[in-house]
């Protein structure tokens, strides 16, 4: 899939692995970020002559972190960001919810597309057969050039079988990947994700799994489209084109089976997402928080769940239970459906989408505290102080623990379960 | 333009695989812009005298997958302040490759240098040969090749040089 993609972004008509190539982005997608977005555009300007990116249409832009804005710095920064956007002719979303999420919902995670952007948790938009990577500071080539340098790189296709048991859910999926393969397991890869349980799974959970691809070292990871895929996109996409698939003899570099039929929900110990652990060896550590959002979790598969574990229940005092859908239309959703009236009168603090929950600029943890969380990442720092510890998990995971106030097994919490 | 080798002194190991360099001046620093102040932070909870005891030129060695996690750019501007003048190691995670190389700063693929330096030897990082040699062991090593891609960034200083020269607006930078 990846090579037919960049063989098209590329104006040729098949690339292979270790081919450098310059591929023309579909879309280049951005969030502003001060030493980010502001620097580009000064610099494709003041370094480059660039008055106007080529094609506006292909660029958006999302301000999702540091919203609502707590300084008059952050907000000049999206003011910036706003009037770079009128005049270049480049939309810029805001408080619609998390960019990675909103992309999805706005159609520019077309199948078959090729996107870039500086994070590249953005490799979430493969969950819809688009070939979309994070280049960090080099995505400033999209700004100042049509296309962007690369190596076609080779493909590792991971094929998950088995079927998950109640209570284990994509976060479980991904990590798990992370403990069997290893964290630098596909590095420099792209990773072609298959199989029954794929095929079973909801396109959230593809979501989540696809997004968390650089914990595997991985450039990007893709789904093939399915008729679950193309009734989401169908409507939405961006660009006519045509989906994607792998030919039925494609090459991979390596082809790996991952069973899941036993797997148990699983805890990330700090302080690196390379420590997948089973939850039930960490049960009972104290936590004082929990965070239930991020780009990578916050769907409505995760408040589903939550509201399922702590409806009629409370959290336990003291608990400070953040709940952040991870866009305005599945917060909307979710209101529909009665989660949002669950948690919170379940105590849980539900607030509007943005990101400023993962990386602590809110909601941030003193020394000696530590949280659940279904957030990226649980480098020490990361939500607070350094000496504040994060421990990541499902959705599931976090509800259960905000009820005991320790790190729970959601199981006991989920009917028609005995575990 | 022909990459200059590099030689200097192992200014610091990093021993463990999947090392997030946001630790190097702590998490809690990594908003910190002004470069003088991440320079002095650099380390120093491992070694208070670690800034002063670099000299211009000197190299950092990493395990496997360095730069795993979110690697933000202030950690590498200090060490750049201080005279690093790149890093060796087992392995690179992607993004952090990517985003340094892209601000013209070597890296270095070397399977194998974690187990043959220690902190103070001295290093060669020969491009013409793709090699590494320790000076004071009188060994080598074989390194990973660049890109042609990544060789220009890096022969260019950067990339936006390296650019304004693959776009035609050249300042004066050899290919």
């Amino acid at each position: 899939m990846t090579e037919k993609i960049l063989a098209r972004a590329s104006g040729r008509d098949f690339v292979q692995p270790g081919d450098e190539i310059e591929a023309r982005p579909d879309f280049v997608i951005s969030y502003d970020f001060p030493g980010y977005t502001d620097v580009f555009f000064r610099e494709a300007r003041e370094e480059f002559g660039v008055e106007r990116v080529d094609t506006p249409e292909r660029f958006v832009l999302f301000i999702d972190h540091m919203v609502p804005a707590a300084t008059p710095k952050e907000e000049e920064l999206h003011k910036g960001t706003r009037s770079w956007g009128a005049e270049q002719g480049v939309p810029v979303h805001e408080r619609r919810g998390i960019g990675h999420q909103v992309s999805a919902e706005l159609g520019y995670a077309t199948p078959g597309a090729f996107v870039v952007h500086f994070d590249g948790h953005v490799s979430q938009l493969g969950a819809f057969g688009t070939y979309a990577f994070g280049a960090r500071k080099g995505v400033l080539e999209a700004y100042v050039s049509p296309t962007l340098a690369l190596a076609v790189p080779p493909t590792v296709k991971i094929i998950i079988t088995g079927a998950l048991r109640p209570g284990v859910m994509a976060r479980d999926v991904f990590h798990h990947l992370v403990r069997v393969m290893g964290p630098s397991s596909c590095a420099f890869r792209a990773v072609e994700l298959a199989g029954p349980v794929i095929d079973a799974m909801e396109i959230e959970g593809r979501q989540t799994i696809c997004g968390q691809a650089m914990f595997l070292g991985a450039n990007t990871m893709l789904v093939a489209p399915d008729a679950r895929t193309l009734a989401y996109t169908k409507g939405r996409a961006k660009l006519d084109l045509a989906p994607v698939y792998p030919d039925e003899d494609a090459v991979y570099e390596r082809v790996v089976t991952v069973d899941v039929s036993d797997l148990e929900p699983i805890i990330v110990i700090p302080p690196s997402p390379a420590n997948t652990r089973n939850l039930q060896d960490h049960l009972g550590i104290e936590v004082h928080s929990g965070y239930l959002g991020s780009c990578a979790s916050g769907r409505l598969e995760d408040l589903r769940i939550a509201a399922e574990v702590l409806r009629g229940r409370q959290v336990k005092a003291g608990f400070q239970l953040h709940v952040v859908p991870t866009s305005q239309a599945i917060m909307a959703q979710a209101a529909r459906e009665g989660l949002i009236e669950t948690l919170v009168e379940a105590g849980a603090f539900v607030s509007s989408p943005s990101c400023d929950y993962c990386y602590g600029r809110i909601a941030t943890m003193a020394d000696g505290q530590r949280a659940v969380s279904t957030g990226t990442l649980n480098t020490p720092g990361r939500m607070g102080s350094v000496d504040s510890e994060i421990y990541i998990c499902n959705a599931a995971v976090v509800a259960a623990s905000a009820i005991e106030g320790r790190i729970a097994d959601p199981r006991s919490y989920l009917p028609g379960d005995t575990a | 333009m022909k990459l200059p080798n590099l030689r200097g002194r192992v200014a610091w190991v990093f021993d463990e695989d999947d090392y997030d360099i946001d630790r190097i001046v702590g998490v809690r620093n990594i908003k910190i812009t002004d470069v003088k102040e991440l320079a002095a932070l650099a380390m120093a909870d491992r070694d208070p005298n670690f800034a002063s005891s670099v000299r211009r030129g000197d190299l950092l060695i990493g395990g496997r997958n360095f730069g795993y996690g979110h690697p933000h750019y202030p950690a590498m501007r200090a060490m750049r302040h201080l005279g690093i003048a790149g890093v060796v190691a087992e392995s690179f995670a992607p993004g952090f490759f990517r985003g340094e190389i892209s601000m013209g700063f070597p890296l270095i693929t070397c399977p194998g240098i974690l187990a043959n330096v220690q902190r103070g030897d001295e290093l060669e990082v020969d491009y013409s040969t793709d090699r590494v040699r320790c000076i004071n062991h009188g060994t080598s090593l074989p390194t990973l090749p660049l890109s042609s891609a990544e060789r220009r960034t890096l022969e260019a200083g950067g990339l936006i040089p390296y650019l304004k020269h693959r776009l035609g607006r050249s300042t004066g930078v050899a290919p």
